[in-house]
């Protein structure tokens, strides 16, 4: 057997954070600090796999981005350009009350950028991968796979968290620019098809009413999104109970919590939005 | 002989006892059996003494390094968890991770080694050990047997001075389970490590154990050389040996 010194464990490797992911699997302050501790944790070796050329998650932050999100194309790409469709429509049906038809072409770029984006694509995503990041990391706590890991001294929030929130954080915001694109497209293919608007018309009001402002404010909510996502999902996970029906009830949790607090974030970050005005 | 892994006065785990007062020694190079009946506490024990449930009570001793089993720090307990290979119950493989991720990846974590000699040395562990698989082969895709031989490989990647195995037979086949008895003890010889067997399996004890710890309700009720256990009369250990005998 090839001899290889052992490094000193005392503390490297993990910046001697190691200690704060006890608490979590216990859970002894709830489950709302249990969460804060876990993101806080999550960050620190996200932010550790970024800088580290020593580390055999680099594959494992490939693996998981395939599967979290270019596995989310073929739902995402159909559903936006159905969702711009309608949108269209529905603006258009509203809007010819006031015989403002046309503004529903100015609306879209900003309404899609903003909310319907973001908000979309985090819906879509907690829909397709929220069960199964919790149904995974509590099938293999339930196997002892967790606990494996543990007895080898390594962490399971760096080799099971943190790829997943990396994954994602890059996920998201991508499929949000996409989802942007194909709703814009959608409403543009709703327009010309049904309510005879020219095309140069279409995208001229787009390019008047869009500002790059609005693309910025959905790509921060899709980051915050994806770090609701990776870390209530992966936090139901975790901590499964021994029970038969544990795994089940774990993955709907996850996607009824991740569902609330997609909302939830949206609808502060909205308030915000509306009662300072100069940050809109 | 110094021990190479003892265990003094281990209660635990600390929230809700299952084992109590638990004393046992391994010596470098020699086998050790704890041997109960299922759910005697086995695991527990097992759990307690790698620091994955806290203790209550008690020490470890790994080559007369002391760690307190009851209040010893996260960092202090990876020092503990890298000096004793741990193979579970039913192997616990990282199962998306291939065969060979697997056995690299404490050596990744806790060595000097690069990726290449890292991904040498689980190559040489997994030979070593009788696989012959594909080393991509994620644990879902290996029998049993195979999927013991490796969490056998992962144990001793960081070529701990002591071995402690949690049934690590059980549901094989007879053949399957002697063979890999052999390869146990033939590692065991050429590497020299202590190896500690939680077992209900009486064929371990008194086939090839030096010392035998019998466990019944969470404490030790017997212990001693196998010719001394055999002839002590417990009743744990005639039960045992009558299943065995009816099996």
């Amino acid at each position: 057997m090839t001899s290889i010194p052992l490094n000193d464990t005392d503390g490297a490797g993990d910046g001697g954070r190691s200690g704060r992911t006890t608490p979590q699997f216990s859970r002894p302050a709830g489950r709302f600090l249990g969460r804060w501790e876990l993101f806080v944790t999550a960050s620190y070796w996200l932010a550790w796999l970024s800088f580290s050329r020593r580390t055999p998650m680099g594959t494992g932050i490939a693996r998981e981005f395939d599967s979290l999100g270019m596995g989310a194309l073929r739902l995402v790409i159909p559903a936006s350009l159905l969702v711009g469709i309608i949108t269209i429509f529905q603006l258009a049906s509203q809007l010819s009350q006031f015989g403002a038809e046309s503004l529903s072409v100015r609306a879209i770029g900003w309404f899609a950028a903003r909310e319907l984006g973001p908000v979309g694509v985090a819906l879509m995503v907690v829909t397709r991968s929220a069960s199964g990041i919790a149904g995974e990391l509590a099938t293999m706590r339930t196997n002892g796979e967790i606990d494996a890991l543990r007895a080898m001294g390594l962490n399971p929030v760096k080799y099971l968290v943190a790829p997943k929130l990396a994954a994602l954080l890059i996920a998201v915001p991508g499929l949000t620019i996409l989802c942007d694109a194909l709703i814009v497209l959608g409403g543009w293919l709703g327009s010309v098809a049904i309510l005879d608007v020219s095309t140069r018309f279409y995208f001229d009001q787009f390019r008047q009413a869009f500002e790059l402002r609005d693309l910025f404010i959905g790509l921060v909510k899709s980051i915050v999104f994806a770090y609701l996502i990776a870390i209530v999902a992966c936090d139901e996970g975790i901590n499964v109970g021994g029970e038969v029906h544990a795994i089940g009830a774990a993955a709907s949790r996850a996607v009824v919590y991740t569902v609330l607090g997609v909302l939830g974030a949206d609808t502060v970050v909205n308030a915000i939005f509306y009662f300072i005005p100069i940050l809109a | 002989m110094t021990p190479v892994f003892e265990v003094r006065h281990l209660t635990g785990p600390d929230d809700a006892p299952v084992v109590f007062d638990i004393s046992l020694l391994c010596l470098r190079g020699k086998t050790s059996v704890v041997l109960g009946p299922i759910h005697a506490g086995k695991t527990m024990l097992m759990r307690s003494l790698l620091g994955l449930d806290r203790a209550r009570t008690g020490e470890v001793f790994v080559e007369g390094e002391r760690f307190d089993a009851a209040g010893e720090s996260e960092e202090r307990l990876r020092r503990l968890r890298t000096c004793v290979g741990s193979v579970f119950q039913g192997a616990a493989l990282i199962s998306r991770l291939g065969a060979i991720e697997n056995v690299e990846l404490p050596l990744l974590e806790h060595t000097s080694a690069s990726a290449s000699e890292a991904r040498e040395a689980a190559a040489q562990l997994i030979h070593e050990v009788g696989l012959d698989i594909d080393p991509e082969a994620t644990p879902g895709q290996l029998d049993r047997d195979e999927q013991r031989r490796l969490a056998l490989a992962r144990a001793l990647a960081l070529r701990p001075p002591v071995v402690i195995l949690d049934e690590p037979t059980q549901g094989l086949h007879a053949h399957a389970a002697a063979e890999l008895d052999e390869t146990l003890a033939r590692l065991q010889e050429s590497h020299g490590f202590g190896t500690l067997i939680l077992s209900h399996d009486p064929r371990y004890a008194f086939g090839r154990a030096d010392r035998i710890y019998v466990l019944a309700g969470g404490r030790v009720v017997e212990s001693g050389t196998p010719e001394h256990v055999r002839e002590c009369g417990s009743d744990v250990v005639s039960r045992l040996l009558d299943r065995r005998g009816a099996a």
